[in-house]
């Protein structure tokens, strides 16, 4: 046999030289972007089928033409403002009501000790029992869709941001306690930016379930709001107005999500990435 | 000046637990005014511990321990650690001030002098993440005297660092210290480190004892291509075997 003076030669290829010999349409149709859209576009597709074939599921068509005609009539943006209100002020209680018993929790074994049960508790209670509680309580006005989207939100705050407490570096502690570095100090400098990123993903679970909050409150009680106004399509049996309202609303916590939250995130995190 | 009394200190890990070790047994000295000591031993013989008990992280199981000054006003102590322990999150400089009582004006302008002479005066507003690992020891080491400190305490600032920069940096302290006369305790397991930089040597011996207390009178700046520099770390080095061999179970010698 001649192989054994055959040498096998192995010779790999650069990323540039790999880069070069990929088309173009090739490279951006594998890119993150490309399956963005796919996602986007098989999502509407979806929909269009879904619409097709069921009376009563209305068609992307239909929702924009009923959202235009609540434009038309006025109805969107005091029913939008009132929701954004009571989402807003419901949100931020939840945060900062939330990073304190989270840090809380997160520095002293007693007050874990204290919380952690009711913390539990409120994690599993859902949005609805909420909503009906509140209702019940403070009946139709700003006040229940509020307590409902802080009480919906509050424990995932703080559940978030005791466990990123409870990950800040014995070291830095330590160091901070040999120099004599005062609590209240520690805690801004040292503990709320080691556990941003926490709060961050507490804040952003609180948006998501809080709304669900904001809604079933709306819904069951009577000020206006968009869970109210999609409620009386709903009565009314007419799917496209109330598919409208949806989309509105949960289109806008998307781009909340991905325009103002995610730039904070990053802006918030700069020195990591200097 | 200050004055830190250490008297029949002992220290024993979970204590009343089958897991119980007592890692100081009986440790007594004093240290007083500007004197640059070190406490040097084998790797786990509670060095780490006993800084931490100085500095007040660590509790001690019993004798005693305190820290005088006669400023009026607590004792203020710096630290130097293994690992430069900086918030990733701040700047250098706003790192310095973390641990600074005082926020003022002057405070900011003496943590630049100290920055400065560690030779990082313009790395003031760069993030630790910026920096090499000597650098960011060097910060934690002007961090250390920017507190303008009576007792400085130093646990192996140097056995993280390649031997090139560690060379370097401890010409460096030796400048500083000069400059600031402060009274430092300096750990280390390196005794060549120890006889180059202290005035004094505490060893301390496997069992948590001390088994040697040596003064070293050389004059300084101290090189370590002069011949007596090496010719004493040679003999400090040769009465170290000498405490090897007695083992864990022999009392102490001095
Ligand atoms: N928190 C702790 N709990 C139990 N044992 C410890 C603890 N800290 C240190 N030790 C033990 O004490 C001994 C001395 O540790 P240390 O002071 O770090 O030694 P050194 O700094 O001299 O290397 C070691 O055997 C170590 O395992
Ligand atoms: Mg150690």
């Amino acid at each position: 046999m001649s192989t054994a003076s055959q040498a096998t030669v192995d010779r790999r290829r650069s990323t540039s030289e790999i880069e070069r010999s990929t088309p173009a349409w090739r490279r951006r149709l594998t890119s993150d972007r490309a399956a963005r859209v796919a996602a986007l576009l098989s999502f509407l597709l979806v929909w269009v089928l879904l619409s097709l074939l069921f009376r009563r599921v209305p068609g992307p068509v239909e929702v924009v033409q009923r959202l235009g005609e609540e434009f038309a009539r006025g109805e969107v943006f005091g029913n939008f403002g009132s929701t954004l209100y009571r989402f807003g002020i419901g949100v931020a209680l939840a945060t900062v009501v939330g990073i304190a018993i989270g840090v809380l929790m997160g520095l002293s074994s007693l007050s874990r000790a204290f919380f952690e049960s009711p913390v539990l508790v409120a994690l599993s209670i859902p949005a609805i029992i909420w909503a009906f509680l509140t209702v019940m309580w403070f009946g139709f006005g700003d006040l229940s869709p509020i307590v409902t989207t802080f009480l919906t939100s509050v424990p995932f705050v703080v559940v978030n941001v005791a466990q990123g407490v409870r990950g800040v570096s014995r070291d830095l502690r330590d160091m901070s306690s040999t120099y004599h570095v005062p609590v209240s100090r520690q805690v801004r400098d040292l503990v709320l930016p080691a556990v941003a990123g926490y709060i961050a993903a507490g804040v952003r679970f609180a948006i998501i379930i809080g709304w669900n909050g904001v809604l079933l409150a709306e819904w069951f009680g009577g000020g206006g709001g968009v869970g109210y106004r999609a409620r009386w399509w709903y009565d009314a049996n007419r799917f496209g107005g109330f598919a409208a309202w949806v989309v509105l609303f949960v289109g806008f916590i998307v781009l909340l999500d991905r325009f103002v939250l995610d730039r904070a995130i990053r802006r918030a995190f700069r020195w990591r990435d200097s | 000046m200050a004055v830190l009394t250490v008297k029949n200190l002992a220290k024993t890990f979970n204590l009343g637990t089958p897991r119980a070790s007592r890692v100081l047994d009986d440790i007594t000295f004093e240290v007083r005014g500007q004197t640059f000591v070190s406490i040097v031993g084998p790797s786990g013989c509670g060095k780490s511990t006993l800084l931490n008990i100085i500095s007040g992280v660590e509790e001690h199981t019993s004798g005693e321990i305190s820290l005088t000054s006669d400023e009026g006003r607590p004792a203020r102590m710096g630290y130097v650690f293994q690992d430069p322990r900086l918030l990733p999150w701040r700047s250098v400089l706003r790192n310095m001030m973390y641990v600074q009582d005082d926020q003022g004006e002057a405070t900011v302008a003496r943590a630049r002098r100290y920055l400065d002479m560690v030779g990082l005066a313009k790395n003031a507003d760069f993030y630790p993440g910026q920096l090499s690992g000597g650098m960011q020891q060097r910060v934690g080491i002007a961090r250390a005297f920017a507190v303008e400190p009576d007792l400085l305490l130093m646990d192996e600032p140097f056995s993280h660092l390649d031997a090139i920069t560690a060379r370097g940096l401890r010409a460096q302290l030796q400048d500083i210290w000069a400059q600031s006369k402060k009274t430092v305790v300096f750990v280390t397991h390196d005794v060549v480190e120890a006889v180059e930089l202290s005035d004094r040597i505490i060893v301390l011996q496997p069992g948590g004892r001390i088994y040697e207390d040596i003064g070293i009178d050389l004059p300084r700046p101290r090189r370590q291509t002069d011949p007596t520099v090496a010719t004493l770390q040679a003999e400090v080095l040769a009465r170290l075997e000498a405490m090897k061999e007695l083992g864990r179970t022999t009392e102490p010698v001095a």
